[in-house]
């Protein structure tokens, strides 16, 4: 892995092509128009991804050890209920993180 | 989450904002700049990936590809299977992204999982300038996580596992703000059902199988005319 040209060349690539992934929809735009589609997944799809990105999240890390997903489910549960009570995405998030982190460290696993 | 009233005010919270995304960034760039150099090459072209490339399951993807010296091409169609999920996220954004060129193809450039999941959820009132100052913020974390990782990754050891659970956190805490503005739980159960089916069918593409299932999903189902009248344009 020394060849910096064939690195380069590779980064280049890459960046074209997520590039051009991303910027798809908005090029796109002036067909999709109004299209009622695109308003049903503004709607629909926000709220969907998340929680998507949210289960791929706590699997990865839940695959990390042994345990079974128990810490991830103790640490989000408590993210989700300070969020609720609170609305302070900071103390929520630090809540959380600092749970898991304990238990990752100190406890059982 | 903002409140852009004062500019000064509006300058912390942007940083808080992405504060989240810091702690989660910083870390895995630099367990990437540092993996990277390991696999051999030179700590430039780590910073180089981050800069031009900006994926990061990409960029964890292309180490061993790079280090089996595998054909451009095939590395190219494996960042386009790995990120194809992001031509879906345009799509609820259409309408909130700037006019002003260079903001908006910045922004177009940086829609990583992390960004779109911030963007989507700022209130209504949030500037373009501040939306693009929340996307500059993120790329800075991922290049100083890069950085560090490829300049003295090899001789820093991270005392405790888990600090990257911060990003796991910051969607937990998205989820709940997009319930908050609809109050409707739909699409948080399709999205649970389609995940279990993707980890059954394909477990290495479930995210994108996920996302597709949900869009299909989203697309059949017709919203409600009462929550459609309640609803302002932007």
């Amino acid at each position: 892995m020394s060849d910096n040209l064939y690195i380069i060349t590779v980064l280049l690539a890459m960046a074209l092509v997520t590039f051009a992934l991303r910027a798809l929809p908005f090029l796109a735009a002036q067909w999709l128009g109004k299209h009622p589609w695109v308003a049903r997944l503004g709607r629909f799809l926000p709220l969907a991804i998340m929680t998507l990105l949210l289960l791929h999240a706590v699997h990865g890390a839940a695959g990390e050890h042994a345990a079974g997903p128990w810490p991830e489910l103790a640490a989000v549960a408590v993210v989700v209920l300070l969020q609720l009570k609170s609305r302070n995405p900071l103390l929520s998030i630090l809540a959380g993180t600092g749970l898991y982190v304990l238990i990752r460290n100190f406890a059982l696993i | 989450m903002i409140r852009p009233e004062q500019p000064e005010a509006s300058r912390l919270s942007i940083l808080a904002l992405t504060a989240p995304v810091a702690m989660g960034y910083v870390p895995l760039g630099s367990v990437f700049g540092f993996l990277f150099v390991q696999a051999g090459a030179e700590w430039w072209l780590a910073v180089l990936a981050s800069l031009c490339v900006y994926a990061g399951a990409a960029q964890f993807m292309m180490i061993p590809m790079l280090a089996a010296g595998l054909p451009v091409g095939a590395i190219a169609l494996a960042t386009l299977i790995v990120n194809l999920r992001h031509v879906f996220y345009g799509l609820s954004l259409l309408e909130r992204m700037p006019r002003q060129r260079l903001l908006r193809w910045y922004l177009i450039f940086a829609l990583t999982d992390e960004t779109y999941s911030l963007l989507t959820s700022l209130p209504k009132t949030v500037s373009h300038r501040q939306m693009a100052g929340i996307a500059l913020l993120n790329q800075g974390w991922w290049l100083l996580g890069t950085l560090l990782g490829a300049l003295i990754g090899a001789s820093a050891k991270v005392p405790l596992v888990g600090l990257d659970f911060a990003l796991a956190a910051l969607f937990a805490v998205l989820t709940v703000e997009q319930w908050r503005a609809r109050r409707d739980a739909f699409p948080i159960w399709v999205a649970l059902l389609a995940y279990g089916i993707a980890q059954w069918l394909a477990p290495p593409h479930a995210l994108l199988i996920a996302i597709v299932l949900s869009i299909l999903v989203g697309l059949w189902r017709k919203p409600e005319s009462a929550k459609l009248s309640g609803e302002a344009k932007p």
